[in-house]
C-alpha cells in the first residue's frame, strides 16, 4: 500500500551529494576557463562599452535626429517620425536619457548578435527536416526556462556586468528570429523555387537569389519579435549589473516608489513601440510589391 | 523580488482577515462554552505572522522562532517572504507581519523612531546576534595578489584604484556598491561621494542584485582575482570566503552626518562628510500586535533571543554548504545548539520544544 501513497523518492543525502556534485563540477570549470571565455567575449565589451559611451555623449539633439532618420527610412511615415521625436524628447525631459541610451545601446548590439547567429541557424533549419526536429526542442527550452535559472551559471562563469547581461538578453531574444527564418524559407513558393532551378542555379544561387528575398517579410517578424522579448529582459539583465532603464525599475519595486517605476516603465514601452512600429512598416513596404494589403 | 512585494501583500490581507476571522470563531466558542480547554490552552497565543527575509541569517531566525513560538507556546505561526524596506513599510504602515526578527535598523532609523516612540512598533531585542557589522571588505585573494594592500586603511585604498581594475574601462578602479534599492546603496553611493573616488579614479559598480553581489565575490575569490566592495556580517559568504574587514581610516563622523545625509538620497545630501560605516543595529522587531497576540511569554523570548555570532556563522556555512533551506537549518540549530536556545526559553517551554523535533 506504501508503494501508492509514497512517491518512490531519491534518497535524501544521495540527492543532495548530486547536487552539490553538479555544483563543484561547475564551480571546476569556470575556475579553469572562466578567464578564458570572458577574454573570448572582450571584443564584444568593448564594443558595446564603446556604443554607449558614444550614445551618451553625442549632443541629444544629433541623436534624436539619427533616430528620427532611421524612422523615416525605416517606414516613410512622417506621423511615425514625429512620433519618436516627441518620445524621445519627453524622455530626455524627464531625465531618463542616460539610461535609455545605455539600453538602446545593449538592445542594439543584442539584436546584431541575434541576427548574426539566429539567420543562420534558422537557414540550416529549414534544409534539413533533422536539424529542425533537433533544434526545436532546444528553443522551446529557452523561451521557457526561467531566466533566474540560467543567471547564476552565467554570473559565476563571467562575474556581473555587461556582457553576462548581454548573453541572458539574447539566450531569451533569439528563438524567435531562428523560428521565422526557418518558416519564412520554407513557405517559399515551390514553383518559383522549381524555375530557378530550371535556369539552373546552384544551391547556394538559390538560397541567396530566391529563397531568402523571399522569406524577407517573415524573417523581419522575427527581428520584431527579437527586440521586443530583449526589451522585457531589460529588467531582468539589471539584476545582474547591466545599466539602463531596468535598474531604476528595480530600485522604485524594492522602496515601491511608484511614479519612478512607471516613468521608467513608460520609458521601456515607448522604445518598444517605436522600434515595433518602425520595424513592421518596413516589413510591409518590403512586401508592398507582392500586392499584400494592410 | 516583485513577487515577494507583492506576495507579502497578500498575506498581509489574508493575514488580517483570518485574524478576523479566528476572533469571531473563538469568541463564539466561548459564548456556546465549547471547547473551553482548547480555548484556554491557546488563550496565551494566536496567529502571528513573521517575515522570511530573503538571506541565510534572516531565514534561519524566522524559522527558529516559528518553531520555539509554535512547539514551545502553542503559537499559530505563518512565515510571509520579505526584505529590509518592504517589510518594515508593510509593519510601519499595514502592522503585518507581526515581527521582523532581524530588521536592519540604519536604514530605517527615523521612521523607525517615530514608530516606536508612537507605541506602534517595539524594539524586543536590540542584538539578536552578536558581532556583526556592515563595512567595506577585501578578498583575501586581492592582498594574496598585492600584499602591499595588508593593513591597509580604506583611505589608503582609495588611492591604489590600479589595483582593483574596472572590467568595463580597466583605466579606473571598481568598487562594488550595494544592489539598487537597498538601503546601503544610498549610504555607498554618498560615501563614494563624500570619499571623492571619482575623483580618485574609482566607478561604483552596481552588482543589480544580491545574487550579483555575492556572485561577484564569489567569482573574484575562485579565480583569485581582486575585489573591494560592500558586505555584511554574518553571513555565510564572509565567512566561506574569508572576507577581511577594512578600517575606514577616518572615525565615525556623528550620527547628524549618517541620519541626515548619508542615509539619504543623494539629492538630499550636497555635503557628505568621510566617515566609518555607522556601527550596526540591528533589533528584532514586533508590531503592538505581537505582544498582545503573542504575550508576555512569546515577548520574553523574543526579548531573551540572543545568537552568538560565530553560532551563527556557523549555521551560515552549513546551510551555504548543504544548500540548506531555512526551515532544515531551524531544526539542526534546535537539535545541536541546545546549550544556546536552552536559556531562552523556560523549562516547560523547552521540554515542549524537544518533544516536538
Amino acid at each position: 500500500m506504501e508503494f501508492f501513497t509514497k512517491f518512490p523518492v531519491m534518497d535524501r543525502t544521495t540527492l543532495m551529494e548530486m547536487r552539490k556534485g553538479i555544483d563543484f563540477a561547475f564551480r571546476d570549470f569556470s575556475r579553469a576557463y572562466g578567464d578564458g571565455i570572458e577574454a573570448f567575449f572582450d571584443p564584444l565589451l568593448y564594443f558595446l562599452v564603446g556604443l554607449e559611451k558614444l550614445l551618451i555623449n553625442s549632443p541629444w539633439p544629433i541623436i534624436i535626429a539619427i533616430i528620427c532618420g532611421l524612422a523615416w527610412l525605416g517606414s516613410k511615415n512622417w506621423k511615425l517620425v514625429i512620433g519618436a521625436a516627441v518620445a524621445f524628447f519627453l524622455i530626455g525631459y524627464f531625465g531618463m536619457w542616460k539610461d535609455t541610451m545605455a539600453t538602446v545601446a545593449i538592445i542594439t548590439v543584442c539584436v546584431i548578435i541575434c541576427m548574426s547567429a539566429g539567420i543562420p541557424v534558422g537557414v540550416m533549419m529549414s534544409r534539413s527536416d533533422r536539424v529542425e526536429r533537433a533544434i526545436l526542442p532546444i528553443l522551446d527550452m529557452m523561451q521557457t526556462i526561467p531566466s533566474f535559472v540560467y543567471l547564476i551559471p552565467i554570473l559565476m562563469l563571467l562575474g556581473i556586468g555587461k556582457v553576462p547581461g548581454l548573453i541572458a538578453i539574447c539566450i531569451y531574444a533569439v528563438p524567435p528570429i531562428i523560428r521565422l527564418t526557418n518558416l519564412g524559407i520554407r513557405e517559399v513558393d515551390k514553383e518559383t523555387l522549381e524555375a530557378s532551378t530550371a535556369y539552373g542555379a546552384t544551391t547556394f544561387q538559390k538560397l541567396k537569389t530566391v529563397q531568402i528575398p523571399l522569406a524577407l517579410p517573415t524573417v523581419f517578424a522575427g527581428v520584431n519579435q527579437t527586440i521586443m522579448m530583449a526589451l522585457a529582459m531589460v529588467v531582468i539583465a539589471s539584476m545582474i549589473g547591466v545599466k539602463g532603464l531596468g535598474v531604476p525599475i528595480l530600485r522604485a519595486v524594492l522602496n515601491q516608489y511608484l511614479a519612478l517605476g512607471l516613468f521608467n516603465g513608460l520609458a521601456i514601452v515607448a522604445l518598444a513601440i517605436i522600434f515595433d512600429r518602425v520595424a513592421q512598416e518596413y516589413g510591409r513596404r518590403i512586401q508592398k510589391h507582392r500586392g499584400f494589403k494592410k | 523580488m516583485c513577487i515577494c512585494v507583492s506576495m507579502i501583500k497578500l498575506k498581509i490581507n489574508k493575514g488580517e482577515t483570518m485574524n478576523k476571522f479566528k476572533k469571531i470563531i473563538v469568541s463564539s466558542l466561548v459564548a456556546f462554552g465549547f471547547f473551553a480547554f482548547n480555548v484556554n490552552a491557546n488563550a496565551a497565543c494566536g496567529k502571528l505572522v513573521i517575515a522570511e527575509q530573503n538571506w541565510a541569517s534572516a531565514e534561519l531566525m524566522a524559522n527558529v522562532d516559528k518553531i520555539i513560538l509554535e512547539k514551545g507556546y502553542g503559537c499559530e505561526v505563518e512565515l510571509v517572504p520579505g526584505a529590509t524596506m518592504p517589510t518594515f513599510t508593510s509593519m510601519n504602515d499595514k502592522g503585518s507581519p507581526d515581527m521582523n526578527p532581524e530588521q536592519w535598523a540604519n536604514a530605517v532609523y527615523t521612521p523607525l523612531k517615530k514608530a516606536v516612540s508612537e507605541k506602534r512598533l517595539i524594539i524586543a531585542n536590540k542584538a539578536p546576534i552578536t558581532g556583526l557589522g556592515e563595512g567595506w571588505w577585501l578578498t583575501p585573494g586581492s592582498i594574496k595578489k598585492h600584499p602591499e594592500l595588508k593593513g591597509m586603511t580604506a583611505l589608503q585604498i582609495l588611492e591604489r584604484p590600479d589595483l582593483f581594475p574596472y572590467k568595463e574601462d580597466p583605466s579606473k578602479g571598481a568598487f562594488v556598491g550595494c544592489p539598487a534599492g537597498w538601503g546601503c546603496q544610498l549610504a555607498n553611493a554618498n560615501l563614494f561621494k563624500a570619499f571623492e573616488m571619482e575623483k580618485k579614479g574609482w566607478v561604483l559598480v552596481d552588482p543589480g542584485s544580491a545574487a550579483g553581489l555575492d556572485g561577484s565575490i564569489a567569482k573574484a575569490a575562485d579565480s583569485g582575482n581582486t575585489w573591494f566592495g560592500y558586505y555584511w556580517n554574518p553571513t555565510s559568504i564572509v565567512g566561506k570566503y574569508n572576507l577581511q574587514p577594512v578600517d575606514f581610516g577616518v572615525p565615525f563622523a556623528g550620527r547628524d552626518n549618517w541620519d541626515n545625509c548619508i542615509t539619504l538620497p543623494e539629492q538630499d545630501c550636497a555635503n557628505p562628510k568621510p566617515t566609518a560605516w555607522t556601527k550596526s543595529e540591528v533589533n528584532s522587531i514586533v508590531t503592538a500586535n505581537f505582544a498582545k497576540t503573542g504575550g508576555k511569554e512569546a515577548l520574553s523570548y523574543v526579548e531573551k533571543r540572543v545568537f552568538p555570532g560565530e553560532v551563527m556563522n556557523g549555521m551560515l556555512v552549513y546551510m551555504a554548504d548543504n544548500q540548506a533551506k531555512g526551515s532544515d537549518a531551524a531544526i539542526e540549530f534546535l537539535k545541536k545548539h541546545e546549550d544556546v536556545w536552552g536559556k531562552w526559553v523556560s523549562g516547560a517551554a523547552k521540554k515542549k520544544i524537544k518533544a516536538g523535533l
